[in-house]
């Protein structure tokens, strides 16, 4: 078990201002067989009010609106979570994980890098489904670029498979897609990974009775170091940030992500796997 | 009933002075059309509406159970009656409802049933409509004009009064109120069916709101009035589809939308008539398997048939479809309103090969039917009397108890040779008399 | 129950407003139709100049058809009468289908009578359609807030055209005193400056003519 402090705030500025501004923020993090939190500041603004709930996926949400005129805004959320890695979720599946959605169509471009995988699989004599998606996030993680700038938030899995390189976001969708029509339950899930930088996506795949995550962007575990937001079938079931105002502005924001061990004493070995660890853009 | 006929073309023009008019758009502008209103009625025994009547809650009812199940424990699922993929896949079911419990558990409180009457005399039927089956307001009105028109037609037949149709929404939208106005949302006045949205509200008392009006406060739908106050609103009456209910939730460009108003109806706030989610249980797909929700829910058998279907998704059927291709109907389960609905025996050569490759390929994405043999009913063209196909959609409210409409809305085709009867392909509507059991 | 929103405020005042410049002009266009027939070619350009229209005619009967029915030309009587009907048929739930058919009625009677040779005959029915329609509204409306604004609309009109039209100083009064009376009942806001200054001119001034330009800019700033 690991103790983490972590720091995670968004500014928006807006050149001109906006009014009527509904947000849904998935950007609190929950408890969870993985990890358990303790918050110790959470604040959006400006808002005339804010109410916590749980969306479909179980997800914590904070929505709320400010009507007035604005030109910024933005949250901040700080606490500490003792956190597991590498263990088996264990909860029932929900069968929507087993089918393509909206960005992991199986497009022939997923089809064929699928069918790539399985081939890896045979040589590498992958038998458990826990096996299959490690020697999938290595295959892709070899295979696929990591280059900020070259996808959106609105590039599929196949789109960025034709590319050829993209964000964390990108990794994610496609070893989902891969690993659902490969017949592996997969679902996405965002959130917060050691270091200063920006939030993070990765992938659980469902194993054994529960989830496990994997992260293919940095071909890592799921281990302490990660703290998860929200998760869905895709990135638009959990979107961290949503909004929408009245008036015609554009827009800048600023993300700031810092999460650190806690080190009571002996242990203290903290940076010894995060070689690779810059967190990414989302 | 002669009289009525005689009458047509004043009854039309009662309606036209009414405004009983669809929109349309054509080259992109929109039009108003009237609905064209034949006056031959269809009839309908006492002892056939009572056993279609049956019939028609037994189905509503297991849908609705079938709503409660798939967003709740999935026992359907797990007991293997409904082959997941079918559920999960459908572009109706969303997650985003998971474990919302709707006030009364009712989701589909306004049922539109499609059925057609077969040449054998039986009840098929064609499609259910759990999502904003439109409708109700044309016959409505057309009775009103019919009995002021003709009365001695129905003071020969004894046909029971069907302009309680607004009362009966009342009821089913009080029901379920969660303590504050009702409110019928619609997208707008460009909307095709705007009149009924209009009618309605007037009818049963309740604001005719768009999205500018209504807002979210601390997890509560308000609607806003000129001088400042909000007033809460318990019952929404959405005549916007799921997908643009809520820019939060749904698709974010939709400008219709009321932000966060699935927070409201989460947390019980609100309810929403009919519940988002709803388009998982009217997929054509899932159109199939309800006979045996009803077994799985109820313990019964149908009461009422289904039209002949195959799901290319079975290999056995996928065989049977690719075999009789020409003489079977074939539809696209993502499509409404008459689009996405292909005739075998309407396709060439090529198209019918083409059609064959995309059905193997998407087994998942269609249904096909038997051409249901049904009887066309008599429509005045002119002076004379011609043969059209028609269909019936019946409506089933659900409130505290589930009842049926007694009338409907009968829709026939334009043209002689044409199947489809919805309004926006041009078709036309009838009267439909339910005769009472005390006869005249 | 007695909730309004702003939306539908908006559409009662214009549907007040429009419904009352069809019936008016149309009424003055009975007065008109009657002069061209000893009157030279272009006698409408004066009427032109008083309601603030362009005059795009080209001839006396060029005028009576495209003034009339002239479905591109947006000051046309049709014109008019088609936005009083885009404001009333968003209505149907406070106004009641039958007083909204009225408006239906007025606005089908002008479609069918386009192509006719007499149309004072046919559009005598549209004065018949519109004063129903007022009938109606005052009978059938059940909220007294929407009787109201609507009202406010077609007072504010009917001062608006009365102004321009050069009627009597006494006519003028009357309107005024009917507008003020509804106004205070609406809860609309409105600017009582604009109001006070209107009566003003009307009421006090020597020569309230000088003032006409003026009194017509307050009246169409009166709602806010």
């Amino acid at each position: 078990m690991r103790k983490l402090r972590f720091e995670y705030s968004m500014e928006l500025k807006f050149s001109s201002p906006v009014s009527s501004h509904y947000f849904a923020l998935r950007c609190v993090p929950g408890d969870s067989l993985r990890q358990k939190v303790r918050l110790t500041e959470c604040r959006v603004s400006p808002a005339d009010y804010t109410s916590a709930l749980k969306d479909g996926f179980g997800n914590k949400k904070l929505s709320g609106c400010c009507h007035a005129p604005h030109d910024a805004f933005g949250y901040s959320v700080a606490g500490t979570a003792e956190t597991n890695g590498m263990i088996v979720q264990k909860c029932p599946l929900h069968p929507m994980y087993r089918y393509p959605s909206k960005y992991t169509q199986f497009e022939p471009e997923v089809v064929r890098f699928a069918e790539k995988i399985r081939e890896e699989w045979r040589s590498e004599s992958a038998g458990t489904a826990l096996e299959k998606a490690v020697c999938a996030m290595h295959y892709l993680h070899t295979y696929f670029e990591y280059s900020p700038g070259t996808t959106d938030i609105g590039t599929t899995a196949a789109g960025a498979l034709k590319l050829g390189k993209g964000v964390c976001q990108d990794y994610a969708h496609i070893m989902i897609a891969v690993m659902r029509y490969l017949g592996v339950p997969a679902r996405y899930v965002n959130g917060l990974m050691i270091g200063e930088g920006a939030t993070h996506a990765w992938t659980e795949v469902y194993t054994d009775g529960g989830w496990y995550g994997l992260d293919p962007t940095n071909d890592l575990h799921i281990d302490g170091y990660y703290i998860s937001l929200a998760h869905g079938r895709d990135y638009g079931d959990c979107i961290v940030d949503r909004g929408i105002f009245l008036g015609n502005a554009s827009q800048e924001q600023k993300i700031y992500v810092n999460v650190e061990e806690i080190k009571d004493g002996r242990d203290s070995c903290v940076n010894g796997t995060a070689g690779g660890r810059e967190a990414d853009d989302p | 009933m002669r009289e009525l006929i005689e009458h047509t073309e004043g009854i039309n023009r009662l309606m036209a002075r009414y405004g009983v008019k669809f929109g349309i758009y054509k080259g992109g502008e929109f039009h108003e059309q009237l609905f064209p209103f034949d006056a031959i009625p269809r009839v309908i025994t006492h002892e056939e509406f009572q056993q279609l009547e049956k019939g028609l809650i037994q189905r509503v009812d297991a849908l609705n159970l079938f709503l409660n199940d798939i967003y709740g424990e999935k026992k359907i699922i797990h007991d293997g009656v409904i082959p997941e993929e079918f559920v999960f896949i459908s572009s109706g079911y969303l997650p985003q409802c998971e474990g919302i419990a709707p006030p009364k558990n009712i989701y589909s409180h306004i049922s539109g049933i499609d059925l057609v009457l077969g040449k054998d005399g039986e009840w098929y039927i064609l499609e259910d409509n759990l999502r904003i089956p439109s409708g109700a307001s044309y016959p409505m009105i057309a009775r009103e004009i019919c009995r002021r028109v003709s009365p001695v037609t129905f003071g020969n037949n004894s046909v029971v009064d069907n302009r309680n149709y607004a009362v009966m929404l009342k009821e089913t939208m009080d029901w379920v109120n969660t303590g504050g106005i009702p409110v019928i949302m619609t997208p707008g006045r460009y909307n095709a069916a705007y009149f009924e949205h209009s009618y309605l509200a007037e009818r049963t008392g309740s604001e005719l709101a768009t999205c500018t009006d209504l807002f979210v406060e601390d997890n509560y739908l308000y609607y806003r009035d000129y001088r400042g106050r909000k007033q809460k609103v318990g019952v929404i009456y959405r005549r916007i589809s799921d997908d643009y209910l809520d820019p939060m939730t749904f698709l974010p460009e939709s400008l219709i939308g009321i932000p966060n108003i699935m927070d409201v109806y989460r947390s019980g706030n609100v309810a929403i008539v009919n519940a988002p989610g709803n388009g998982v249980a009217d997929d054509k797909g899932i159109y199939y398997f309800a006979p045996k929700m009803i077994r799985y829910y109820l313990g019964q058998e149908a009461i009422l048939k289904n039209a002949p279907t195959y799901l290319p998704f079975y290999e056995e059927d996928r065989k049977y479809v690719l075999d009789h291709l020409e003489k079977l109907v074939i539809k696209d389960v993502a499509e409404a309103g008459g689009y996405g609905v292909i005739f075998g025996n309407e396709l060439s050569r090529e198209r019918l090969a083409q059609m064959k490759k995309v059905i193997e390929k998407e087994s998942r994405r269609f249904i096909a039917q038997e051409v249901v043999d049904f009887q066309d009913m008599e429509v005045m063209d002119g002076d004379e009397k011609v043969l059209r196909k028609a269909d019936l959609r019946a409506f089933v409210l659900s409130g505290e108890k589930t009842r049926v409409w007694p009338g409907g809305l009968t829709r026939f085709s334009r043209n002689a040779d044409s199947f489809v009867v919805n309004s926006s392909q041009g078709g036309g509507f009838k009267d439909t008399w339910v005769l009472s059991q005390w006869k005249k | 129950m007695g909730v309004i929103s702003m939306e539908k405020v908006d559409h009662l005042y214009w549907l007040g407003r429009y419904t009352e410049r069809v019936y008016t002009t149309l009424r003055v266009f009975f007065h008109i139709y009657d002069r061209i027939i000893e009157q030279p070619e272009g006698m409408y350009s004066k009427y032109c100049e008083k309601l603030d229209i362009p005059d795009i005619y080209t001839s006396n009967r060029q005028f009576v058809q495209s003034y009339l029915f002239g479905e591109y030309n947006p000051d046309s009587v049709y014109s008019n009468m088609k936005r009083a009907y885009d404001n009333a048929v968003v209505l149907r739930d406070e106004l009641s289908t039958t007083v909204l058919s009225y408006v239906q009625l007025a606005l089908d009677t002008f479609d069918s009578c386009r192509k006719t040779t007499a149309p004072l005959l046919e559009l005598q029915q549209v004065i018949d359609h519109l004063l129903a329609f007022w009938g109606g509204a005052d009978d059938y409306v059940e909220q007294e807030d929407c009787r109201n604004i609507l009202k406010c609309g077609k007072y504010v009109e009917r001062l608006d055209l009365c102004i321009r039209l050069d009627y009597h100083g006494k006519d003028l009064e009357k309107e005024y005193r009917k507008l003020c009376n509804r106004l205070g009942k609406t809860g609309l806001s409105y600017s009582e400056k604009n109001l006070e200054r209107i009566g003003e001119i009307i009421l006090k001034e020597e020569e309230p003519k000088r003032c006409y330009r003026e009194a017509l800019g307050c009246l169409g700033g009166l709602i806010i």
